[in-house]
């Protein structure tokens, strides 16, 4: 599935994604590919991405990006709070 | 006519002044690039935002929230944002004349407090009964000197705030909104009571499952898309702010260069007129020598 994180100031990530886990606001959960459609409040924390492919690293907003010490294809991603849309495998997570 | 010396000073003095006011505008211009780009950065976000919220009013009434109440408007605060430094022609004085007029004449009755983002307005309203300031704001007043989500959203979360414990019934942001590098607007929005949008997408998405459930995410939502507009006004400011300068010192070069010209014009003819004169006196003396 297709994941894209922005934030009002930048767009953190985009690419393509196998899991993501979430910080829900009623705890963390995870949407693998073909979820079906869901919104989501998310509180604050960790977003932890499981990528299709090893992560190469994106221009600009890297440094909110933390690679995953043992698996190359695991990122975590800090936020504050925010609120993740899942549609047609394309999850869009408006973070803060 | 001019002496010559005096004509040579003007013309030193007027070109320097042109470079500064040319290196004012590519500087400007510079900045204006990278406010323009935060503009589009933000775009997505707060698009996606609408459609998210336009989505969830497909099912549930918006409308009944602590940010949409309507009161008697009693206490107004005017969020005014100008820029901190001058020298971008009218940009300042269309916010000032904007607020002095919200202030004097539109809410004079309803205790009108102006809450100041960037120094011009500062100056102007610091003294006055009209001020308004607390300490959530203080601490980011000087918002230019960083502009970031995170600060804006500290003056937005404190003046919701404000709203919901009936300090202020009514806020009101006016601000440059950006139109292109050389136009901007200025616009009064209304931020708080939250102005009900109208619905157009009418078959919404039924279909999304919501997480933990529609109200909590609203009541998660409608703060953001709050930070998110005032956001979008200082950018918009800012933007404008250094539109506005570009184009204030493109005149002032240009201006400049106008007045460079003339004066070289009345140089080379004073010098001339000084030549012709020395040559007249010399043939006059060759003459009265010879005669």
């Amino acid at each position: 599935m297709q994941l894209e994180i922005i934030t009002p100031e930048m767009n953190v990530f985009s690419g393509e994604a196998e899991a993501v886990q979430f910080p829900g606001l009623d705890g963390s959960f995870q949407v693998l590919t073909n979820h079906s459609a869901i919104i989501s409040a998310l509180s604050k924390g960790e977003v932890k991405v499981n990528l299709t492919k090893a992560f190469e690293g994106t221009d600009g907003a890297s440094e909110l990006i933390q690679l995953d010490k043992s698996d190359n294809k695991v990122i975590r991603i800090d936020i504050k709070g925010g609120v993740m849309e899942m549609l047609n495998n394309k999850v869009i997570v408006l973070a803060e | 006519m001019a002496n010559l010396k005096e004509i040579r000073n003007r013309i030193t003095s007027v070109s320097s002044t042109m470079q500064i006011t040319s290196a004012m505008k590519m500087v400007s211009a510079a900045k204006l690039k990278r406010a323009q780009d935060a503009i589009t950065q933000m775009k997505p976000y707060a698009e996606k935002l609408q459609e998210i919220l336009g989505n969830l009013s497909a099912t549930l009434d918006l409308s009944e929230n602590a940010y949409s109440e309507v009161r008697e408007t009693k206490n107004v605060l005017i969020i005014g944002i100008t820029s901190n430094r001058g020298l971008c022609g009218g940009f300042n004085n269309n916010i000032f004349k904007k607020v002095s007029n919200l202030v004097n004449e539109e809410y004079k009755d309803a205790n009108p407090k102006v809450l100041c983002l960037g120094k011009k307005i500062k100056d102007l309203y610091k003294k006055t009964d009209n001020y308004y300031i607390n300490d959530e704001v203080a601490a980011v007043e000087d918002i230019f000197a960083d502009l970031s989500f995170e600060n804006s959203a500290v003056i937005a979360e404190s003046a919701m705030n404000a709203f919901v414990a009936k300090e202020f019934d009514k806020v009101v942001v006016v601000y440059n909104s950006f139109i292109n590098a050389a136009s901007q607007e200025v616009k009064a929005e209304q931020l708080l009571p939250i102005i009900p949008t109208v619905n157009e997408n009418e078959q919404g998405a039924g279909d999304y499952i919501f997480e933990p459930g529609k109200s909590e995410i609203v009541e998660d939502l409608i703060p953001k898309s709050l930070k998110v507009q005032l956001f979008k006004g200082l950018l918009d400011s800012n933007a404008s702010e250094h539109g506005a300068r570009m184009t204030a010192m493109h005149k002032a070069t240009d201006n400049a260069d106008d007045l460079k010209r003339n004066l070289t014009l009345s140089y080379n003819k004073a010098r001339q007129a000084a030549i012709t004169n020395e040559i007249l006196e010399i043939v006059g003396g060759a003459e009265a020598l010879n005669g």
